[in-house]
């Protein structure tokens, strides 16, 4: 089972006076002591002065009216990268709330939100096994043909029997076969010698995107670098718009796959999980697109969640009702007391809401998150501008 | 019957309190709080409990079989929040019988109570979600700067959320920190709530990015200078509830039964008697039956 574990909880990144003891990221281990500023404290959380509680309690604005009138996340189309080329070893950027102000009023921002929203558009009222263009082009084939090498991975290095931590030591061995080897997966997608340099940019998109073996866990930021590693690839021309359908049904089905095979296997820690508050202890984006998936659905509805039959029937064909299924399958107790935001977006009416919905809270709670984003990774395909 | 007494009577049907009550019972708290040290003497018999983290009707189970208080005297280490879905109630009653019975039931930081931690491991939404403000956090986070770092009980055993700092070699040197304030990145207060006990030798780096992994040898040398028999603390999972190492000189208690709604662990507490004699409760999550269902929210604001 994949538990999380109180032992490796894991403070925010820290402030700046660090000198020793050095931090370590919560994410992948790296020191945090070269952070400039102490990125957690969004405007509405003040740093960590000693307050007397007599002092009256500040209220935060209701962002309420804000966010129902934000924008939906609408698709736009990947812009073609142009030779000459300039691939570079991408790295982290961001730190503080300007960062992601910064990165969201940039190009890059803007077309990365919206091919997420376009792979969701794509699979609109689309089942898992609709039929999708065979011979599947080649970087899908060699997307998949990846992900069957790193599930057999797993067959091959058994979780190891162990008492003192939660996360299985044995997933560190899983990872580092995965450095040693990721350079030879990426180059398998790069048709030319024209596109072979991108190895150094694609890389570690790729080794960021199954966790972190450091801290032996998993959580919404590395699912998004596994999309910002398509990104790069659609960026390249190796992945069309035409291709998004097959992209989201086959490829990122079968990533979800693995992720699932991994954490269960590994039992890895949710990266920075808001407990029950969290939509999942450690994806996303199959809500978005599994709600996609659902849209005019004939009679499943989003309360269709509850029923047991249809989770049991339809999880083969629908990603939301899989996550669900998932959830229920490892989680003991009431379901609105482990999975409260689940269960009241059961309350919405329309998939097409629950999609929109889950497209706008994409963008605020892991795009625009400093803890989450500030392992965002940044080259010459994803630009930091 | 007393507002207090009223109120705790609501929070144990897991019911809030208004807002404007909370921070009146944070007021009277933080009156109590203050004048306790950051080593709190506490007398035997005494019952230590390890991390709760908002699982409301599993402390219910703790009090089932640890007994109410205040005829049962009560220990807890700290990470009354976060994660479960009732911190807010938890903390509150937790609380209110601070406030009620002050003798009675000694609360000692941890780890989680914390503005930054709180922010990114659920509390914050809690108070968000079922307040619609913050002003609840901000009440609760004020209060968690006055809760104690440590307790001694009758001078022999240590306790203290998570573990040793390098900082640290006596009592007399947590007494000097100044505890009112955020739980800092590094430093002896925040190690204290951070640290684990691990097979080193000496001192290692923490995987969780604050305190440290401190050996056997460590604690053998600070139970001897301090004259103590043995630390108890709380802060990580442990599968049977709880756990000795380094030859019965450290215990771990871990008191959220099936953790996450999904670790399959047991809960324990750790009984002591007028004697010191150690005797360890082992219990179970409580059954679906006597979980209240939770009230229907709107969907968040994202979906309307």
């Amino acid at each position: 089972m994949a538990d999380p574990d109180p032992s490796t909880t894991c403070p925010p990144p820290s402030s700046a006076s660090i000198s020793s003891p050095p931090t370590f990221c919560c994410a992948c281990g790296a020191p945090t002591a070269a952070l400039s500023s102490p990125p957690a404290w969004s405007d509405s959380s003040p740093p960590p002065v000693y307050r007397p509680i007599r002092a009256p309690a500040i209220n935060a604005p209701s962002a309420t009216a804000s966010i129902v009138l934000s924008p939906v996340p609408q698709p736009l189309p990947v812009p073609p990268a142009e030779p000459p080329f300039r691939f570079e070893v991408p790295s982290k950027r961001i730190s503080s709330p300007d960062d992601i102000r910064r990165f969201h009023a940039s190009a890059a921002g803007r077309h990365f939100l919206g091919f997420i929203a376009a792979l969701s558009h794509s699979v609109r009222g689309r089942k898992l096994s609709d039929p999708v263009p065979s011979p599947l082009p080649g970087t899908l084939s060699g997307l998949l043909s990846i992900l069957q090498t790193l599930a057999r991975w797993i067959d091959e290095i058994p979780p190891l029997p162990h008492t003192a931590r939660y996360g299985n030591p044995a997933y560190r061995s899983w990872h580092a076969r995965l450095s040693d080897e990721g350079r030879g997966l990426v180059l398998s997608l790069l048709p030319s010698d024209e596109l072979h340099p991108a190895v150094d940019e694609l890389l570690p998109y790729l080794l960021d995107s199954f966790g972190n073996a450091y801290r032996i866990d998993y959580g919404t930021g590395h699912e998004t670098n596994f999309a910002a590693f398509l990104y790069c690839l659609a960026r390249l021309g190796l992945i069309k718009e035409e291709d998004y359908p097959a992209l989201v049904l086959r490829a990122f089905a079968a990533y979800l796959d693995l992720m699932r095979r991994l954490q269960t296997a590994y039992c890895l820690e949710p990266a920075g999980s808001h407990g029950v508050w969290g939509l999942d202890d450690y994806h996303f984006l199959p809500f978005i697109f599994g709600s996609a998936q659902l849209i005019d659905h004939k009679y499943m509805k989003p309360k269709s969640i509850h029923n047991q039959d249809i989770l049991d029937n339809f999880s083969n064909e629908y990603m939301y009702l899989a996550c669900v299924a998932f959830v229920k399958k490892v989680k003991k107790g009431v379901f609105a007391e482990h999975s409260p935001m689940l269960d009241d977006i059961s309350g919405v009416p329309t998939w097409s809401k629950v999609n929109s919905g889950m497209l706008k809270m994409y963008k605020v709670e892991v795009l625009e998150k400093v803890p989450i984003m500030q392992h965002f990774l940044f080259g010459s395909l994803i630009k930091w501008e | 019957m007393s507002d207090l007494d009223r109120q705790i009577e609501q929070l144990k049907r897991c019911e809030p309190l208004k807002e404007s009550e909370v921070k009146a019972l944070c007021l009277k708290a933080m009156e109590i709080l203050v004048e306790e040290s950051n080593v709190q003497r506490v007398d035997a018999p005494v019952t230590i409990c390890g991390d709760i983290h908002g699982q409301f009707y599993d402390m219910k189970e703790l009090f089932k079989v640890g007994g109410d208080c205040p005829k049962t005297n009560y220990l807890f280490l700290g990470d009354f929040v976060d994660r479960g879905f009732y911190s807010v109630e938890t903390f509150l009653l937790l609380l209110a019988l601070k406030v009620r019975y002050p003798d009675r039931i000694t609360l000692i930081r941890g780890n989680h109570e914390s503005r930054q931690i709180t922010q990114v491991y659920g509390f914050y939404d809690e108070c968000l979600r079922k307040y619609g403000s913050v002003n609840v956090w901000r009440y609760c986070t004020d209060i968690f700067d006055y809760l104690s770092l440590s307790a001694l009980i009758e001078n022999k055993i240590f306790s203290v959320h998570g573990g040793l700092s390098p900082a640290i070699t006596t009592l007399d040197q947590i007494r000097t920190i100044d505890r009112k304030q955020e739980v800092p990145h590094d430093g002896a207060m925040c190690d204290l709530l951070w640290s684990d006990p691990e097979d080193v030798d000496g001192w290692g780096l923490s995987p969780r990015g604050a305190g440290y992994l401190f050996g056997g040898n460590v604690v053998t040398s600070f139970n001897h200078s301090n004259n103590i028999d043995y630390i108890c603390r709380a802060h990580q999972l442990v599968m049977e509830g709880y756990k000795w190492m380094f030859n019965n000189q450290i215990v771990t208690v871990w008191s959220a039964p099936n953790y996450c709604y999904r670790c399959g662990n047991v809960a324990a507490i750790l009984v002591l008697d007028e004697n010191l004699d150690q005797q360890f409760t082992v219990f179970e999550a409580a059954p679906h039956e006597s979980r209240g269902v939770p009230s229907k929210k709107p969907a968040p604001d994202y979906f309307l």
